[in-house]
């Protein structure tokens, strides 16, 4: 009977079903066959891969944010907390925020230096906004001439927001703040590959950080950063969050 | 109470399952400024605006309790009727706003989360593992046991 017996030895391996010639393996590093045999070889190439797929997966999460143009920030360098505010020229809140909300925290924080507030632009790619990409390449543009052009066209683009909206005059709009240097050195920009890649280089990092509407704000201070989304934070919660922040 | 060997367990893991969402939502609340929760209340445009801030510091607490009692299952009839009302007010409200097509943050979860079908279809959920629960603990038995009434049963605590 024990004779009858078939050994576990007598039936092929499993992997030999589906494989009757050994695999090649795979090139050992230059610097590892003194010390490793090839399998061993073969699986460190693996796990390199796979640590190389993971920090590629990780490399939008450790991405820097775009560097902010100097003339679309207001306030110190050194401010304790910084306020990242995606607008759309076209978005009504973020109209209510430029024109209520900017001036008290200009008075209450930036000018004393303890907040510093970078715009970026988010113009949202929906039809009833369909001139709010056109609007922030002005705005851009404006803002590489100086601070002062940027403000300018950012306030006349907010203040007559329903009438460029609807007609479609974004550059009639912007014209009428500035000089007529001034105006064609902006006709020029405006169509500049630098000047419209940093709108999308600001949209692309809002999209990366979760955001789909305006105005979105982030709050930070140090290593904390809070969103602030889905409408305008009534100024006291504003106030009352940068105080506790300051504390 | 009396339930099968299957669903004791299984109301277990549900029951222990809504209080550890319930807890990591407070946490995640607690965890940052309270005034970014009222700006979520706030945007909803329902509680008068002196009511918004005790609200946005006080629930995160009552959630955490909620979350904790449901997990330990002390006052379990009292937990599953609290977290039931609140999880039916906060969808009844996510409801009417998404229908109002309000672009507003959910405030689930913490801040920086819009109302969508997905948080709808999260929050819908949530109520029905919690109105399952909640039915258990008052009446004895799983809603389900209506349509096995021959199934076996035996003494298990919920």
């Amino acid at each position: 009977m024990r004779q009858n017996r078939a050994k576990t030895s007598d039936y092929p391996k499993l992997g030999s079903f589906r494989q009757t010639t050994p695999r090649p393996l795979a090139p050992a590093p230059d610097f590892w066959p003194a010390i490793l045999p090839p399998a061993a070889c073969r699986t460190y190439n693996i796990h390199m891969k796979l640590i190389a797929a993971l920090l590629a997966a990780m490399l939008p999460c450790l991405a820097a944010s775009p560097s902010a143009d100097k003339n679309k920030v207001l306030g110190s360098a050194n401010a304790p907390v910084t306020i990242e505010i995606f607008i759309d020229y076209g978005c009504p809140m973020c109209k209510r925020f430029h024109q209520e909300e900017l001036p008290l925290l200009m008075r209450d924080y930036v000018v004393s230096g303890k907040v510093r507030i970078i715009s970026r632009e988010f113009p949202l790619n929906i039809p009833a906004h369909k001139y709010s990409r056109e609007a922030a390449n002005y705005a851009t543009a404006a803002a590489r001439i100086g601070a002062a052009q940027y403000d300018a066209v950012a306030n006349v683009l907010f203040q007559e927001q329903e009438s460029w909206e609807t007609s479609g005059k974004v550059w009639e709009t912007v014209s009428s703040v500035l000089t007529p240097e001034q105006q064609k050195k902006v006709k020029s920009l405006v169509g500049d590959s630098s000047v419209i890649d940093e709108v999308q280089a600001d949209v692309d990092y809002g999209t990366a950080g979760g955001i789909n509407g305006t105005p979105t704000l982030f709050v930070e201070k140090g290593s904390k950063r809070y969103p602030a989304t889905g409408g305008v934070l009534a100024y006291n919660l504003l106030k009352g969050l940068i105080d506790d922040l300051l504390k | 109470m009396i339930f099968s060997n299957r669903a004791s367990r299984a109301l277990l893991i549900l029951r222990i399952a809504l209080g550890v969402v319930f807890a990591y939502a407070a946490w995640v609340k607690l965890d940052t400024p309270w005034q970014l929760f009222a700006g979520a209340i706030a945007d909803y445009k329902l509680l008068p605006e002196w009511a918004v801030n005790p609200l946005a510091r006080s629930l995160p607490w009552a959630e955490l309790l909620i979350g904790l009692l449901l997990i330990t299952g002390f006052f379990l009839r009292i937990a599953a009727t609290a977290c039931s009302l609140l999880l039916l007010v906060f969808f009844s409200l996510m409801v009417r706003a998404y229908a109002f097509h309000m672009e507003i943050s959910c405030g689930c979860f913490g801040p920086g989360e819009l109302i969508s079908w997905r948080t709808l279809l999260r929050d819908g959920s949530l109520l029905a593992v919690s109105l399952i629960v909640t039915w258990t603990s008052f009446v004895g038995r799983t809603p389900w046991s209506v349509f096995f009434p021959r199934a076996q049963r035996i003494s298990a605590p919920l």
